[in-house]
């Protein structure tokens, strides 16, 4: 789920309001956790979710009202293009719900108002999820609700290409390019690979860095122009040079350029096997497989993005709320709710569930988000992705070079700052 | 000047284009929405539906309380167009016909709101809207619409055209002010009142964001709000969208075509005098 990329002007003016009008000065200390009480709840517990797991909720919540007799859960389940308006509104007119869903990179912003609950640790196991996904809840050391579901990026490539072309799906950033070039060459990929360079390109640039060792934030400030940030940005820059990715993709021209052939691969989550599946017509399931990402110089760390539960400090049913959220961390919940709307399990127990273990392309995300990261939960994280995107679009028309993409994006970051 | 049969041939070859630009989208969405998804995002598209389907609109009202969702859209844009023509047109009386001091400047601080984006507008409102705890009720939802300047410019051009000698006469046999409004006013104004009804309906009908963040369960959701659910990136349901779509444009279209005649009047008046 593409959750990063969406935010709008209002949401981040709603914001600003907010900061302003609140007048709350952000203490440095970071804010201590309350146990909750973990006996028998009741009452009503409200929860908003978002899209698809908005609509799926209401009902997958009877198990836990059967489980515990006199709690009701009621869902409101709202569109994407306006949760985090919502959220923030709320916020702003103390009309919150008890728990909601929020995307992954929205964390930062919204603890700083001051109304999220930080996770009881008496009730709540970080070590049971993916290191990856808890960072998207870690705000400077204190964790604000906890992961529920996630996404990773991973290899996409088309299987009969590679055969026709006699070649193995690539394990380093070498062989990604020889890969490419043999689809070219010999598959019938005549544009090669498809790379982002518009909306969320980012997300495929930053895992770049990661692999190249290189850390995007360093002690509370954003580092974009150090060497293994620059070695990222070249091989991003390289496969659109080299004629192996196309900068001229229309619109919309994706995914139906891989289904086509036109492009014998892309980096994607988890969700692109659906739409293919769904797009590509009967049997091009078999047309398709995924791998880990190629690794580059230190690692093959990838993107791990999804979504995370909150629970508001002005929840009126703070115990139900929490065990609520606790409860749809259980990983036999986890593997259920996968079954229900596709939403990869956050908690890493939940993969050795039957569901889980069946299919062997979702084992290729099992395996890759053992080494994945997210973005840092600042709030000024959105301003900068589409920084990054505007950088990222000319360096791959070739307008700029890796070097001056570092130094812009950096000079951006340095006057944006993290937010905290 | 008398046209001949050859001029008239490319005037009607002309409309029937333009014609066709205007409506191909809606045509085309309309076709769609009887499509299966997958012919829907077929390249190249197919206009015509290879398969009939009602299947669109089957999954829709079970995936969707459309039922309840157009219901709400209808009592909040009826209650919202109620609102423009009664207060829009007062008000527009008071700044066309009545003499008090400051009048001008009261009336650019009212022009001047419409330069106002109603973005900027809404966190304060729905602060508003919470200390009232009005917020999950329909009149969070409308209160806010029930007038804006838009409406009081329209008809307050709109009634200055009107004669002064109506009202002279009407005050001689004495008429209140409001007599004058309800009795003599109002009753001239029908042509602006049915251009402004109809921009307020599509305002009102349309809207999205405002009615999704006050309405806090499902069963307060607009039409907009309750098909945006099934709006997300990567798994668009375009075969509910497309039908959605449809049931969201049939009563502005039905609307329209209603009020067509008073509506290209209302534009006329009050645009170029």
């Amino acid at each position: 789920m593409n959750t990063t990329t969406r935010r709008s002007a209002a949401g981040l003016l709603a914001l600003a309001i907010l900061a302003a009008g609140c007048g709350r000065e952000a203490s440095k200390a970071p804010e201590q956790a309350k146990d909750v009480a973990t006996g028998k709840v009741a009452g009503e517990v409200t929860v908003w979710a978002i899209g698809e797991e908005g609509k799926a909720l209401g009902a997958f919540a009877k198990d836990f009202e059967s489980a515990n007799p006199g709690v009701k859960v009621n869902v409101t389940p709202m569109g994407w293009d306006v949760a985090h308006d919502k959220i923030t509104s709320a916020i702003a007119g103390s009309a919150t719900p008890d728990v909601s869903m929020i995307g992954s990179t929205w964390a930062g912003e919204l603890s700083k108002t001051g109304a999220l609950e930080p996770t009881p640790g008496n009730l709540i196991d970080k070590a049971a999820f993916f290191p990856g996904a808890w960072q998207t809840v870690d705000v400077n050391g204190t964790a604000y609700g906890v992961p529920w579901y996630v996404e990773t990026r991973v290899f996409y490539y088309r299987k009969d290409q590679a055969e026709k072309a006699g070649v193995e799906p690539p394990k380093t950033w070498a062989e990604w390019k020889t890969f490419v070039k043999a689809l070219q060459d010999r598959g019938g990929a005549k544009k090669g690979f498809n790379q982002g360079y518009t909306e969320g390109s980012w997300q495929e640039m930053v895992p770049l860095i990661w692999q190249a060792g290189g850390e995007i934030v360093k002690d509370g400030t954003y580092t974009f122009d150090t060497p293994e940030a620059i070695t990222g940005l070249k091989q991003y820059a390289s496969l659109f040079q080299e004629k192996l990715a196309p900068n001229d993709t229309p619109k919309g021209g994706f995914p139906q350029n891989f289904i086509k052939g036109e492009v014998g691969g892309f980096i994607s989550g988890p969700w692109m096997a659906g739409v293919l599946n769904n797009d590509g017509g009967a049997g091009f399931k078999d047309k398709f497989d995924v791998v880990p990402y190629p690794k580059g110089p230190v690692s093959g760390t990838s993107f791990v993005g999804g979504s995370d539960l909150v629970v508001f400090k002005k929840a009126q049913n703070r115990d139900a709320a929490w065990k609520f959220v606790q409860w749809l961390s259980e990983p036999k919940v986890q593997a259920k709710w996968y079954t229900t709307v596709k939403a990869l399990p956050a908690v890493q127990s939940a993969w050795q569930e039957p569901e889980l273990t069946a299919d062997p392309q979702l084992k290729v995300f099992g395996e890759q988000l053992k080494d994945a990261k997210t973005p840092p939960p600042y709030p000024t994280w959105e301003q900068l992705a589409k920084v990054m995107e505007g950088e990222l679009e000319k360096l791959a028309l070739g307008k700029s070079t890796p070097e001056q993409a570092a130094k812009a994006i950096q000079a951006q970051a340095d006057a944006i700052g993290t937010g905290l | 000047m008398k046209r001949t049969r050859g001029q008239h041939v490319i005037t009607y070859v002309g409309l029937a284009a333009g014609l066709l630009l205007v409506i191909g989208p809606f045509l085309w969405a309309g076709l769609s929405s009887f499509k299966p998804e997958s012919e829907i995002r077929r390249d190249p598209p197919t206009l015509l539906p290879e398969t009939w389907t009602l299947g669109n609109y089957a999954e829709l009202l079970e995936r969707v309380h459309i039922g309840q969702a157009f219901m709400n859209s209808m009592i909040v844009a009826l209650a919202i167009v109620a609102g423009n023509l009664l207060f829009g047109s007062m008000v527009g009386y008071g700044f066309a016909k009545l003499q008090f001091r400051g009048k001008n400047v009261v009336f650019a601080l009212v022009l001047a709101q419409m330069a106002v984006p109603a973005i900027v507008l809404m966190m304060p409102q729905f602060v508003l809207i919470a200390k009232l705890g009005m917020v999950n009720t329909f009149l969070g939802i409308i209160l806010p619409g029930l007038i804006n300047p838009l409406g009081v410019f329209l008809m307050r051009q709109f009634i200055a055209d009107l004669p002064d000698e109506l009202i002279h006469a009407a005050r001689v046999d004495g008429a209140g002010e409001f007599r004058i409004f309800f009795r003599i006013i109002l009753p001239l104004c029908r042509p602006a009142m049915a251009t402004l009804g109809l921009i307020t309906f599509l305002g009102a009908w349309n809207n999205f964001l405002w009615p999704a963040v006050v309405a806090q369960s499902e069963d307060l959701y607009t039409l907009p709000v309750a098909l945006n659910i099934l709006n997300f990136a990567e798994g668009t349901h375009y075969n509910l969208l497309v039908a959605g779509s449809v049931i969201v444009i049939a009563p502005i279209l039905i609307l329209f075509v209603f009020l067509q005649r008073f509506f290209i009047q209302g534009i006329a008046t009050s645009g170029i005098k």
